[in-house]
């Protein structure tokens, strides 16, 4: 491994300093662009935060006290300064979740499934240059009000990389997964997920293209009904010329079920030849469903190209004719065109482990 | 077998595009409708169709004496109706032969008929792809998606191969076909047309019809069937337009 992946791993934050900075940032608020979306009410306060912390919490969630107040009775307050702000990305390790390191040799070929036993968890990968890898997530089986995993990946030079979940419905009241994912030259990701969780959720990736010509690709189906509440918070980091991201939100929401995406896309100075772009489709099948999307482009380089559209929608009303034209029933013709609307968002997939997962679960 | 009586619909503006068409149409035969464009041949095979588009604001349309326009649209099709549109949809993601194979079951299980087994159904669908000389690449295509509109055209007829129904309303089939095509699919009709069944052609021009003869051709016009004829009023459509007719 190279020098930039030992750092990769040593420089992970600790307990202490999560729980510093989580005690510095405060529990998540409405106002905070990170959160904008999410039924943070529904955050309970962690004890590590403090007697005072919570119960003032407890009493007016938005007026959370400020950092310092509360960071100077930590007792990691001489731990150093981290400058992470996402409250799930450091939740799991402040509650000590212990760290399962792995590190996949340059030029290797695995598969992988990757499973949490425990309600957080912390997993980093290290995946060495030119290596084929293919990790699906598995859901981890604990019952109690929140669970939080986090997972560091680091993608070495022209590596290949595909992460994937399709797990049958999750039933966890609060449930977050934190990315952060930092791609060297070359190197290529397909981060594919199906979501049908009945609960409260959020995923958010940080994903910084370091090295010219990586490619990171997002796919996301969402398929909620009843009170579901599932949110994504994506913020792509272009730090190399000639890289590419491309981002596909689709949703299929009935009931009161609710969608956010948030997606950012940051482009640095020197980065020509940049490609990205974010697409959201959205069927709802319900007066009462709803989603909210919120688009972030930041380009500080000319020559970049960069779009984004969002399309909220009922379904086809000719695709449907079409169908029961032919003797369909509209309930089987709705399903056909739902699940049609479901696997297009992985057809352009190369033929992987992935793909055959995905399209299955459909 | 098809009775269409003073038929009359409109679009959501409230423009009438049907106003008032009457045709009689028995097994065995097969009728051309023509028209400049505009005449409301494509709203009448929507019509009855049952698209949402339209609203009928009177008359009616029989089949084997039951008011199509009381069904559901998917009862109409099973009922024996089958309408293939000048603009076949394109769906992309929804199997072609997952499509055809939930349609006949439709069908079957509407007329009390046990689900086809897939040896059965691959059978068939074997039988009329030969038919129409089409590509086994077809089975895996979604429905019309990314098709020419020769292969759309083409994909229709399938349809209406395996789904075999008494009447056929074939909305512009000749149009986007190259000749063999058109020889293919005029030949595939001929075949699926027998005694008990009926065909409805709407059509521009007349090399259609050099492949299917008709029994009768009417020529549409604001709304109505305003002529009558054999096959000889085609070939004077093509030799001289519709001018004449308003002249005469």
């Amino acid at each position: 491994m190279s020098t930039a992946t030992s750092e990769f791993i040593q420089n992970l934050p600790t307990a202490e300093q999560a729980i510093a900075r989580l005690r510095e940032i405060g529990m998540p608020k409405r106002n905070n662009e990170l959160w904008s979306f999410f039924p943070v009410a529904k955050i309970p306060t962690p004890e590590f935060m403090g007697t005072d912390f919570a119960a003032s919490s407890a009493a007016n969630p938005a007026a959370a006290p400020a950092a310092n107040e509360t960071a100077a009775q930590s007792p990691a307050e001489n731990a150093p300064a981290i400058k992470e702000s996402d409250f799930a990305a450091l939740l799991p390790i402040a509650n000590n979740a212990r760290p399962m390191i792995r590190e996949i040799a340059d030029g290797a070929d695995e598969m992988a499934m990757l499973k949490c036993n425990n309600d957080f968890g912390h997993t980093v990968l290290d995946i060495g240059k030119g290596a084929k890898v293919s990790l699906e997530i598995l859901d981890n089986k604990v019952t109690h009000d929140i669970a939080a995993e986090r997972f560091d990946i680091n993608v070495g030079e022209n590596a290949d990389v595909e992460i994937f979940f399709a797990n049958p419905a999750c039933d966890l009241p609060l449930r977050f997964r934190h990315f952060n994912i930092n791609q060297a030259a070359g190197a290529n990701v397909r981060f594919s997920s199906i979501c049908k969780d009945t609960a409260i959720g959020r995923i958010s990736i940080e994903c910084h293209l370091k090295g010219e010509g990586a490619n990171f690709d997002y796919r996301s189906l969402h398929i909620l009904d009843g009170e579901a509440s599932q949110h994504s918070r994506l913020t792509i980091y272009h730090e190399a010329p000639r890289t590419v991201s491309t981002q596909l939100a689709r949703n299929l929401l009935s009931g009161s079920a609710r969608v956010s995406y948030d997606g950012s896309v940051i482009v640095g100075y020197d980065c020509t030849g940049v490609n990205s772009s974010q697409l959201v489709n959205t069927i709802l099948m319900s007066e009462d469903a709803s989603v909210s999307v919120k688009p972030v482009l930041k380009i500080y380089h000319d020559d970049v190209e960069c779009t984004h559209g969002n399309t909220v929608g009922e379904l086809d009303a000719e695709q449907m004719f079409y169908l029961v034209s032919r003797g369909i029933p509209k309930k089987a013709a709705q399903e056909m065109l739902m699940r049609s609307f479901a696997q297009e968002t992985f057809l352009p997939l190369p033929d992987s482990p992935a793909k055959k997962r995905l399209m299955s679960s459909l | 077998m098809l009775s269409i009586k003073n038929l009359k619909a409109s679009i959501e503006d409230g423009t009438q595009i049907l106003k008032g068409i009457n045709l009689e149409v028995k097994p065995g035969e097969v009728h051309a409708i023509m028209g400049p464009n505009g005449s409301g041949k494509s709203t009448l095979s929507k019509v009855i169709a049952g698209h949402p588009a339209y609203h009928v604001d009177g008359g009616s349309v029989e089949l084997d004496g039951k008011n199509l326009l009381e069904m559901e649209i998917n009862e109409r099709a099973n009922s024996g109706l089958f309408i293939s549109t000048q603009y076949p949809t394109e769906i992309p993601g929804v199997n072609n032969v997952e499509f055809l194979k939930m349609a006949l079951n439709s069908k079957r299980a509407f007329l009390g008929q046990p689900e086809m087994s897939d040896e059965d159904f691959k059978k068939l669908c074997e039988e009329k792809m030969n038919l129409l000389e089409m590509d086994e690449r077809y089975r895996e295509r979604g429905v019309n998606d990314g098709m020419s509109g020769g292969e759309k055209k083409r994909n229709e007829i399938l349809q209406m191969a395996i789904l075999d129904p008494k009447v056929s309303f074939l909305d512009e089939t000749d149009s986007g076909l190259d000749i063999d095509a058109l020889r293919i699919v005029a030949n595939g009709i001929n075949h699926i047309m027998s005694p008990e069944k009926a065909v409805i052609l709407v059509t521009h021009y007349q090399r259609l019809l050099d492949y299917i003869k008709p029994t009768y051709v009417h020529v549409l016009r604001h709304g109505k069937i305003i002529l009558s004829g054999g096959p000889e009023l085609a070939l004077k459509l093509e030799d001289q337009g519709y001018d004449w007719i308003e002249e005469a």
